[in-house]
């Protein structure tokens, strides 16, 4: 069986078969999509743990002069209760824990704030005095937080102990609902071209009965029989998969790259490349899904 | 070339007829059919030409005894080599099958190109087929442009065109008239005359009794007679169980109306294969 002759029926398949090739194509290119991005959300997790779990540290707040935490009765941290945290924090029971740590005092925090929200009306009316001062602590292993956070929370002078990766995991797991979702539209939109890939094939071989039923007289192999059916199949499945790549492609590029990235640039956010990363795989399981369903499908409405 | 040694065919009921009735399909028949040989099959419908047919392609396969062509037994092959057993088979059908689409010379060529010979192979051989059933020059018609007989040809000229060495024809003049109905059995005879085995399964007794070839008469699936040079109607007397003689017809008595919504399928059709 010559290579030009089987593509010749292809041609001749899709042409004859074109809306439902159409629609084949659609709904792959709609499933692979969704697949696509919830892969994506859950590249930019991966990528916003590695930038802010090396940056993210146990925050010390000291008690400030309004505070009503339990350690503050006593009103705002004196020279000896901060000098005592210091020293606890140097002992010999945290430090195996603390990879190093920093005292902030209420001017560096409002530095901090004004560098943060420097867009925001926020950062003129904020003044020194209403933020707390507090000691910054990296920890070796940012899983063991729990010990920090009970050695401290019930020292004087401590107002509260926040571990900035609880802030974070509420992200990411707004972020996992997302992609989550995403994954579940997946599931029913590839199901549906799985059966939509199947009814095509089936439609396909139906209004090509003749050809088949010629071929198998003069002794066509079942490979040459079938595999212009299969071909279709995966040549719809094959453009919905690139179609899903370049609209994720778009999406990555002038949302991401050129809006989000510029506006938060202190994030880290995941670029096109990770598209290409992600594209190969959406291509090849369109590809797999379709031929996979259109030779169970040739196996029953196909005989040789 | 063709041995049937004992062949039992009996059609599932529920699947095919969705009714009681078993179809008699072939019942212990044994006959040879020898290379080189022009065999007409006459009886009347359901009597078992098409099964026959069907066993020798493998369509189907024997619920009992063996069926040989071409000294292989065609139980025994193997799923994948069946296309290798049909390319040394060529068919004709009563209804011609062209692909409408595709002009003469395509249709022949369609052929040669399922079992990938190459395109100059199929340059030079087209022609030569195509002029030995006599349609010179008409290589560029579409099939709706050419007469049924002409049609037959090409639909010929396509079973040949891998050169196989069966050739079996059913009932191939069913929808010809009788002038040109010769014209196609004179084809048949050059093919036959090259060294083809043909079968053919024939209501058409005028040609049967003008060929003077072999005649195997199936009657409700078993070989009533094999004549060397037979006519469609036996001359022979048949003596019945109760003692008496008469001439028996090859159409007589044995047609029975199918049961409605039962009727008997069309030989080889995948046309009604696909739901």
């Amino acid at each position: 069986m010559k290579l030009g002759f089987i593509l010749g029926e292809v041609g001749t398949g899709l042409r004859r078969n074109l809306s439902m090739v159409v629609s084949v194509v659609l709904v792959t290119f709609i499933s692979l999509t969704f697949v696509g991005t919830a892969a994506l959300m859950q590249m930019q997790i991966t990528q916003m743990k590695g930038y802010w779990y090396d940056k993210v540290q146990v925050a010390i707040y000291l008690c400030g002069e309004h505070n009503e935490s339990s350690n503050c009765t006593e009103g705002a941290v004196t020279e000896g209760q901060r000098g005592e945290i210091e020293s606890m924090l140097g002992s010999s029971a945290v430090k195996p824990y603390v990879d190093n740590f920093e005292y902030e005092s209420k001017e560096q925090a409002l530095a901090h704030f004004q560098e943060q929200f420097e867009n925001s009306s926020m950062s003129e009316t904020v003044t020194a005095e209403q933020l707390p001062e507090s000691f910054r602590v990296s920890l070796v292993d940012p899983e063991k937080y729990q010990i920090i956070k009970e050695l401290f929370s019930s020292t004087d002078g401590v107002d509260v102990v926040v571990d900035q990766r609880e802030l974070l995991e509420k992200i990411f797991s707004i972020i996992n609902i997302a992609s989550f979702v995403a994954i579940g539209i997946a599931g029913v939109m590839i199901l549906c071209a799985v059966l939509l890939v199947g009814t095509t094939i089936r439609l396909s071989a139906y209004l090509r009965r003749r050809e088949t039923g010629i071929m198998r007289l003069v002794g066509a192999s079942k490979s040459s029989l079938q595999l212009p059916f299969v071909l279709e199949g995966i040549i719809a499945a094959l453009v919905g998969a690139l179609l899903a790549s370049g609209v994720l492609w778009a999406a990555v590029r002038f949302l991401v790259d050129e809006k989000l990235a510029i506006e938060y640039k202190d994030t880290a956010f995941i670029s096109t490349g990770e598209v290409l990363i992600v594209a190969p795989w959406l291509i090849l399981l369109g590809v797999v899904l379709a031929g996979v369903s259109s030779l169970v499908t040739l196996r029953r409405y196909l005989k040789v | 070339m063709i041995r049937f040694e004992n062949v039992t065919m009996v059609y599932d009921q529920k699947s095919r007829l969705g009714s009681e009735n078993a179809r008699p399909g072939l019942d212990d028949v044994t006959i040879e059919i020898d290379r080189g040989d022009f065999a007409f099959l006459v009886g009347a419908s359901g009597s078992g030409k098409s099964t026959f047919l069907r066993l020798i392609l493998r369509e189907i396969v024997a619920t009992g005894g063996s069926v040989h062509v071409a000294g292989q037994n065609v139980a025994r092959i193997p799923s994948w080599r069946v296309p290798k057993l049909r390319r040394g088979i060529g068919v004709v059908f009563q209804d011609f099958r062209l692909l409408p689409q595709k002009n003469v010379f395509e249709n022949v060529a369609f052929a040669m190109q399922v079992v990938g010979e190459s395109r100059s192979a199929i340059r030079d051989h087209v022609p030569q087929v195509l002029k030995l059933v006599g349609l010179e020059g008409k290589e560029k018609r579409q099939p709706d442009e050419l007469s049924g007989g002409e049609q037959q040809r090409v639909a010929i000229a396509r079973a040949i065109a891998n050169k196989p060495q069966i050739l079996l024809a059913d009932e191939p003049t069913g929808n010809l008239d009788p002038a040109t109905s010769v014209g196609i059995m004179n084809v048949l005879d050059r093919i036959n005359q090259n060294g083809t085995t043909v079968l053919m399964a024939t209501h058409d007794d005028g040609i049967v009794n003008s060929m003077r070839r072999r005649v195997v008469e199936l009657s409700l699936g078993k070989i009533m007679r094999d004549e060397v040079a037979g006519e469609y109607t036996s001359m022979i007397p048949v003596i019945n169980q109760d003692g008496t003689r008469e001439l028996r017809q090859a159409n007589h008595g044995t047609w029975q109306k199918p049961p409605a919504g039962s009727q008997a399928f069309a030989p080889f059709d995948t046309e009604d294969d696909m739901p």
